[in-house]
C-alpha cells in the first residue's frame, strides 16, 4: 500500500505503531550469543603517474582483524578489536618546482615493512536500545607512533519517533619519527585531540529513519607532518602547520527500507569546514541488496570534494609564510569511489568479501582547482571476512 | 532442494501459539522458533496481567501507592501507541481500563453488580494518568493498566521479526489466531488463515491469504459469557464500564499484526454501525460478523 493512499485514520495508526515497528533500525543479530570475527585487508595505491623523482611504487598496507562481540548478563555488550597491519612503498616527500613551473613530485624511497598494531574496545549498557551508553578505549602503537584514546557515546529517546545522540572523546597522540638525526627531523612531539557530537535520529515510519548531526573537533600540538619537506624559493623546509586545528561538520543521514526487492537504501551527506581553511563535501549512496539463502549485496558510490587549506601549495616562492606544507591531503581534489560488498550466511557462519576502486584528481572538486596536487593518489582495497556466531 | 517445513507450538499469553517455518536448514528453524518462543514468552511475562512478577505487577503496586513510575524503552512506546489509540477511538480504547477487566472476569460466570461497575470505573481513564515519557504518574490510587489490547499483537510482529533476524524468510507465527507473516511459502504461495465462524467453531467462515503482513481478530466468540440467556461479550465500554454490544468478529488485514489488531479492537469498541463505517473509511481489508452471522466487509 503506498502511502499515498492511506487514509488519515490509517495513516495515524500506522504513524502511531511506527516506533513499535520500524524495520529500519532493526537491532543487530545477534541479540544474545557471541560473535568472532576474522578480516584480511589489502590496501594499494597505484603506482606514481606524473612527472617523479624517486621509487613510484606507493603505499600498500595488508591488515588482519580479529573481533570478539559478546553480550553479557545484566543486558550490556563487550566488542573488542585487535588490529595488525604491515606497511611499505614510498610517499610523497615534497615538490619541486620543475621546469615551466610544473610540479615534480619526489618520492620517498621504499621504506622496508613497518609493523602497527591496534587494539579497541568498547563497552555498552542495553546495546540495540535507543537509550544506550557506550564506554570506549582504543591504543594503536607503530615503531614510530603511539595513540590512545577514550570516548563515550550516549543515546537518549526524546519520544517514540525521535531519539538524541551524543558523544566526546579524548586522544593522546605521540610520535618519534625514525631517522630523526639522519634527516633533521623532531625528535619527540605530541598532540591531544578533542571531539564531541550530538545528533537527532527521526523514525519517520516503520521503513524511513533520518539522521542530522553536529560534530566538532579540535587538536592542539604537533599537527605537521615530520616526514614531509616543502620547496620555499630555493630552500629546502620541513612541513610547517599550525599548532592548532579546530574542525566542525554537518551530515545528513537516510535509512530507508524496501519489502518488495527486500533492500535497503543508505544515503549520506557530509559537509565540514576547519580553522585551516580546508572545506569538504562528502556523498555516499549505498543499497543493502538481500537475494534470499541468505546472499547479501552491497554495491556503493562516494564522491568526495575538498577546498586546499590556506596553507597549502605544491611549491612556495621566497616571500614570508609563515605556515606552509605541499602535502596532497590538504590540497583541491575531488575523489569517486565505487565498491561492492558481499555476505552470504550460511548457519552460524557468515562469509563477506569486497573490494573498492577510489579515484582522485584535482579536476573532480567541486568549484575550480587552485593549485596543483601532485601527489593525490587512487587505490584499490579489498578484503574478506569471515563470522562465526554461537550462543 | 530440500526444504523443511516445520509447526513449533506452545502456550502463552494465555492462549495456544504456534510458529511455522520453511527453510533449507533444519538448525536455523529450530533456531530460530526458539528465539521467537522466548521473545513471545519474554513479552507475556513482563506484561501479563495474570501473574504477580510482571510490569503491570508491578506498575500495580505503584499505582496503588498513587506514584511515579519510570518505564523503559518498550513499554513507553507500547504506552505512547495506546495514547494515541485512546484519542483515535475519542476514549473508547483505554489501558487504565484494567480494574473493569478483573472486575468482568469471565470465569465467575457472573455479572457484577452497577455498585461495583462505579466504583471500578472511579479508578478508570487514561485521562486520570499523567504520562510524560519516560514517567508514568498515576493521580488516583486503585489504578491499574492493561496492556493486553496491544501485547499480543505486538508480540507476534516481534517474534516473526526475529526469525527474519535469525535469517528465516518463510514462515508464519499465529498466537491464538492473532498472525504475523515472516514470509510467504518457500514456493511463493500465501499462508491460509482460516476465520472461524462465531458460534460454530469447527466451520470456517472464511479462509484469507496472506503473503505478508499481519491479520488480527476481535471477536467475543470464544471468549463470550453468557448469562440468563444474554450474551456479555470480554470487551468492555470503558465510558460505561460495562461491554460493548457490538460484532461478534472483527478480522482486519494490515501491514503487521500490530495495526491489525488495533484496527479490529477498534471497530468492536465502535459498535456495529459506527464500526462498520469506521472499517470502511480505514481502508484496510476486514471482514466483520454481527452475532446474527452476518457477514459484511471486503474479505467477505
Amino acid at each position: 500500500m503506498s502511502a499515498s493512499k492511506l487514509s488519515p485514520s490509517l495513516a495515524a495508526l500506522m504513524g502511531a505503531a511506527a516506533a513499535l515497528t520500524s524495520a529500519a533500525h532493526a537491532q543487530t543479530a545477534a541479540e544474545g550469543g557471541t560473535t568472532v570475527g576474522y578480516r584480511f585487508n589489502e590496501y594499494g595505491e597505484d603506482s606514481f603517474d606524473g612527472a617523479a623523482i624517486g621509487s613510484r611504487e606507493r603505499y600498500k598496507v595488508y591488515s588482519q582483524q580479529f573481533q570478539l562481540d559478546t553480550r553479557l548478563p545484566n543486558n550490556a555488550g563487550l566488542d573488542v578489536t585487535a588490529t595488525h597491519e604491515v606497511m611499505s612503498g614510498s610517499s610523497p616527500w615534497y615538490v619541486l618546482r620543475g621546469a615551466d613551473a610544473r610540479p615534480v613530485q619526489v618520492l620517498s624511497g621504499a621504506t622496508i615493512r613497518e609493523h602497527r598494531n591496534e587494539l579497541r574496545g568498547s563497552y555498552t549498557i542495553d546495546p540495540g536500545t535507543a537509550s544506550s551508553t557506550t564506554y570506549s578505549a582504543s591504543y594503536s602503537q607503530e615503531r614510530d607512533y603511539r595513540a590512545g584514546a577514550l570516548g563515550i557515546e550516549r543515546s537518549i529517546p526524546l519520544n517514540a519517533a525521535l531519539t538524541l545522540g551524543t558523544g566526546a572523546s579524548l586522544s593522546h597522540d605521540i610520535i618519534q619519527p625514525t631517522d630523526a638525526a639522519l634527516y633533521d627531523r623532531v625528535r619527540h612531539e605530541e598532540k591531544n585531540t578533542f571531539s564531541a557530537f550530538g545528533s537527532l535520529a527521526w523514525v519517520i515510519d516503520k521503513n524511513s529513519v533520518l539522521q542530522a548531526g553536529v560534530q566538532l573537533n579540535h587538536e592542539d600540538g604537533y599537527l605537521s607532518d615530520p616526514y614531509k619537506l616543502v620547496s620555499v624559493g630555493s630552500d629546502i623546509l620541513p612541513d610547517h602547520r599550525p599548532g592548532t586545528r579546530s574542525n566542525a561538520a554537518v551530515l545528513l543521514r537516510y535509512r530507508h527500507a524496501f519489502a518488495h526487492p527486500d533492500a535497503a537504501l543508505h544515503l549520506d551527506y557530509r559537509y565540514a569546514q576547519d580553522s585551516w581553511g580546508v572545506v569538504s563535501h562528502t556523498v555516499d549512496v549505498g543499497w543493502y541488496q538481500r537475494l534470499g539463502q541468505g546472499w547479501q549485496l552491497i554495491p556503493a558510490l562516494r564522491y568526495y570534494s575538498q577546498q586546499e587549506a590556506r596553507f597549502y601549495a605544491p611549491f612556495f616562492g621566497v616571500d614570508e609564510h609563515r605556515f606552509f606544507s605541499s602535502d596532497y591531503r590538504l590540497g583541491t581534489f575531488g575523489a569517486f569511489a565505487a565498491s561492492l560488498n558481499v555476505r552470504k550466511r550460511i548457519a552460524r557462519w557468515e562469509f563477506s568479501g569486497g573490494i573498492e576502486r577510489y579515484h582522485a584528481a584535482a579536476d573532480y572538486a567541486l568549484g575550480s582547482a587552485d593549485s596543483a596536487v601532485p601527489g593525490v593518489l587512487s587505490y584499490t582495497r579489498g578484503f574478506v571476512g569471515l563470522d562465526y556466531h554461537f550462543d | 532442494m530440500n526444504a523443511n517445513s516445520r509447526s513449533f507450538r506452545f502456550s502463552a499469553m494465555g492462549c495456544p501459539c504456534e510458529v511455522k517455518l520453511e527453510g533449507a536448514d533444519d538448525d536455523v528453524l529450530q533456531r530460530a522458533a526458539k528465539a521467537a518462543r522466548d521473545e513471545v514468552e519474554r513479552l507475556d511475562r513482563k506484561y501479563s496481567h495474570y501473574r504477580d512478577d510482571s510490569l503491570v505487577a508491578q506498575l500495580a503496586a505503584c499505582a496503588d501507592a498513587g506514584g511515579d513510575m519510570h518505564v523503559d524503552d518498550e513499554t513507553a512506546n507500547l504506552l505512547d501507541f495506546s495514547a494515541s489509540l485512546f484519542e483515535q477511538s475519542a476514549a473508547r480504547f483505554d489501558i487504565t481500563a484494567g480494574p473493569l477487566t478483573k472486575l468482568w472476569d469471565l470465569q465467575s460466570a457472573r455479572v457484577p453488580e452497577q455498585q461495583r461497575i462505579d466504583a471500578a470505573l472511579a479508578h478508570c481513564g487514561w485521562q486520570r494518568v499523567r504520562w510524560n515519557r519516560p514517567h508514568l504518574h498515576f493521580s488516583t490510587t486503585g489504578m491499574r493498566l492493561d496492556l493486553g489490547g496491544v501485547v499480543k499483537e505486538y508480540a507476534a510482529d516481534r517474534a516473526a521479526e526475529k526469525c527474519r533476524e535469525a535469517r528465516v524468510s518463510h514462515g508464519v507465527v499465529d498466537l491464538g489466531g492473532d498472525l504475523a507473516v515472516i514470509g510467504a511459502h518457500i514456493d511463493g504461495a500465501p499462508w491460509l488463515a482460516g476465520i472461524k465462524t462465531p458460534h460454530d467453531p469447527a466451520r470456517p467462515l472464511a479462509t484469507i491469504e496472506l503473503q505478508r503482513g499481519g491479520l488480527a481478530t476481535s471477536g467475543d466468540y470464544e471468549r463470550a459469557m453468557i448469562v440468563d440467556g444474554r450474551r456479555y461479550s470480554h470487551i468492555i465500554d470503558p465510558r460505561s464500564g460495562w461491554p460493548v454490544q457490538s460484532f461478534a468478529s472483527v478480522s482486519v488485514l494490515a501491514e503487521n499484526c500490530l495495526v491489525a489488531g488495533a484496527a479490529a479492537t477498534l471497530a468492536m469498541l465502535f459498535g456495529v454501525e459506527e464500526g462498520a463505517a469506521w472499517l470502511a473509511r480505514l481502508g484496510l481489508p476486514h471482514l466483520c460478523v454481527d452475532t446474527q452471522g452476518n457477514v459484511n466487509g471486503t474479505l467477505a
